[in-house]
């Protein structure tokens, strides 16, 4: 790929600190930048600035007492520049969000196709048959049944992977280009956890959307990042491929991270021999 | 649903249908003066005996609790809808704006709310009709009343802005008036429920009291405030008991409140 292809290629750039007010610094000069439809992996200790992150670029964080410095260049905006309003245009649209706790981030007052009607008329504007097309699309889009049955329900009423693929397809129903799954998977069972991932790789490849997969768990970003990012206290420390990443990691941190991966073979020794190592 | 609480279900309902049924039960009505008969004991004319102006004592029971009944509940919707609109917001938008509201509320808890409301009574005119006294007095019963509801509901609201589902609708693009209308204010909705259920025992008593002094619904509409000032002159307990109904009525009544709000906590724990 030329370097000018390359640059079109480029969905987000950035390059940003975030401090609280009073605190040294939780994001220093982070540089980042996510590909059109790729699938970037941002991997780090909890408490390392990775939500922060995410709510940086989505301009969620407090503008007076985590205001965010620099820039971040989304398809040649930069959002730090732009007003509420404005971003709020782009929050869902363009950029969307996927939280960890999938039943706490659905509200428990509400019915599921409340919450959808919700998400399609804050950037959607037609009757209400054209919302429940949007709503049907979204759920079959992510293998949920899309029958009045199933709307009516709270989210208590769901499983947490249900409750997961909802929040999933509330969040592209407007096509976003680019998705931040924050430990979207952290909260799941082994089985939830590979189905949703399956789910992410899936979306990316059939809407060319880009995915910010945020987690701590190297093997899920393993089964689904083009490229990784390691951060460390509050600095991007490492970036490439995900096979460099953990073939050939370059930065101490990395390195330590890899060695902390728990293998196979030392699970498979006998107890006693651990317990002898221990000693 | 515990025995006591089907009882005070019970209870509450009968009352209230005692008092829907005033006018036919006592068709003669409150106000009609039985001259021949004043100060009168319980007799098959008048079951609960006549007071000094010679009215029906019985009629003026039910009559009165029609009033307590049917304007508490309209007071404690006034303070919970206050406090619902002060409190929730405030808390919502946090920062300054909860300060202020917190403020103002420090503000009016720490008013001597029984010095106000007699102030507020005696500013009105003597001749003021007993209906108009009736809606003034409630009307500032909720007035005063909204501001311990408006401090949990400002802190309930405080953390809901701060939940998970409120930072995912923002971060799928809902503006701040929808993200409170449709987010916020259905998940305050149990303990707006819980602080009106628990404000109505609260303003029958405050009525009481305010009736006790005089200063409660004016004559001749009685309410259990009014027939308690009965009990003013009573030399012995025993002397003339039938005159203990209203006080009785109010403790069961209050009581009953107070059984079927266990229940609601229940349900809410």
């Amino acid at each position: 790929m030329s370097s000018d292809a390359s640059q079109n290629q480029i969905l987000l750039s950035a390059h940003f600190s975030v401090r609280y007010a009073g605190k040294p610094p939780v994001l220093r000069g982070v540089q980042l930048e996510i590909q059109r439809g790729e699938v970037l992996g941002l991997v780090g200790q909890s408490g390392s600035g990775k939500s922060t992150l995410a709510m940086a670029i989505l301009g969620l964080l407090d503008k007076k007492r985590s205001p965010a410095e620099g820039t971040i260049r989304f398809e040649d905006i930069d959002l730090l520049q732009l007003s509420e309003r404005q971003l709020r245009a782009l929050r869902g649209r363009s950029i969307a969000l996927v939280l960890q706790s999938p039943l706490s981030s659905l509200n428990p007052a509400l019915k599921i196709r409340t919450q959808f009607k919700e998400a399609w008329r804050a950037h959607a504007s037609g009757t209400s048959a054209d919302c429940a097309d949007a709503i049907r699309n979204s759920l079959q889009g992510v293998s949920l049944p899309s029958d009045d049955e199933f709307l009516r329900k709270y989210p208590s009423q769901m499983s947490v992977g249900q409750a997961q693929r909802v929040l999933i397809a509330m969040a592209v129903m407007h096509r976003p280009a680019l998705l931040i799954a924050d430990e979207a998977t952290s909260a799941l069972d082994v089985i939830t956890q590979s189905e949703i991932l399956a789910l992410f790789r899936e979306l990316n490849h059939s809407t060319g959307m880009a995915i910010l997969y945020i987690s701590h768990d190297l093997a899920s970003v393993a089964g689904i990042c083009d490229r990784i990012a390691i951060l460390h206290q509050g600095e991007i420390v490492e970036c490439g491929t995900t096979n460099q990443i953990f073939t050939n990691p370059q930065h101490e941190y990395t390195q330590r991270l890899m060695a902390a991966i728990p293998r196979l073979m030392h699970a498979n020794a006998p107890l006693h021999a651990k317990t002898a190592t221990a000693q | 649903m515990s025995l006591w609480q089907k009882l005070a279900c019970v209870i509450l309902a009968l009352v209230l249908c005692g008092s829907v049924a005033a006018n036919w039960l006592a068709p003669a009505g409150y106000a009609k003066q039985y001259r021949e008969a004043t100060d009168a004991p319980p007799s098959r004319a008048h079951w609960l005996g006549t007071d000094e102006m010679g009215r029906d004592r019985f009629a003026r029971v039910l009559y009165g609790t029609r009033i307590s009944l049917l304007l508490a509940p309209a007071a404690a919707l006034l303070s919970t809808l206050m406090a619902a609109l002060i409190g929730g917001l405030a808390g919502y938008l946090g920062g300054i704006w909860a300060r202020m509201a917190m403020a103002v509320t420090d503000l009016f808890l720490s008013l001597p709310w029984l010095f106000l409301l007699i102030t507020a009574r005696a500013l009105m005119p003597l001749n003021v009709s007993p209906l108009i006294s009736v809606m003034v007095t409630f009307m500032l019963l909720g007035l005063l009343g909204w501001t311990t509801a408006a401090r949990v509901l400002c802190t309930t609201a405080a953390s809901l802005r701060g939940s998970d589902f409120v930072r995912q609708a923002q971060a799928a693009g809902l503006p701040a008036q929808r993200l409170f209308w449709v987010h916020v204010v259905p998940n305050l909705k149990p303990v707006l429920y819980a602080q009106f259920w628990i404000s109505i025992p609260v303003f029958i008593l405050s009525e009481a009291n305010l009736g006790i002094l005089g200063l409660g619904v004016a004559e001749p509409m009685p309410s259990w405030g009014s027939l308690l000032k009965e009990l003013e002159g009573l030399v012995s307990i025993g002397e003339e008991p039938w005159k203990f109904v209203p006080l009785i009525l109010l403790v069961v009544v209050v009581t009953s409140f107070q059984v079927l709000l266990s229940k609601q906590e229940e349900m809410a724990a």
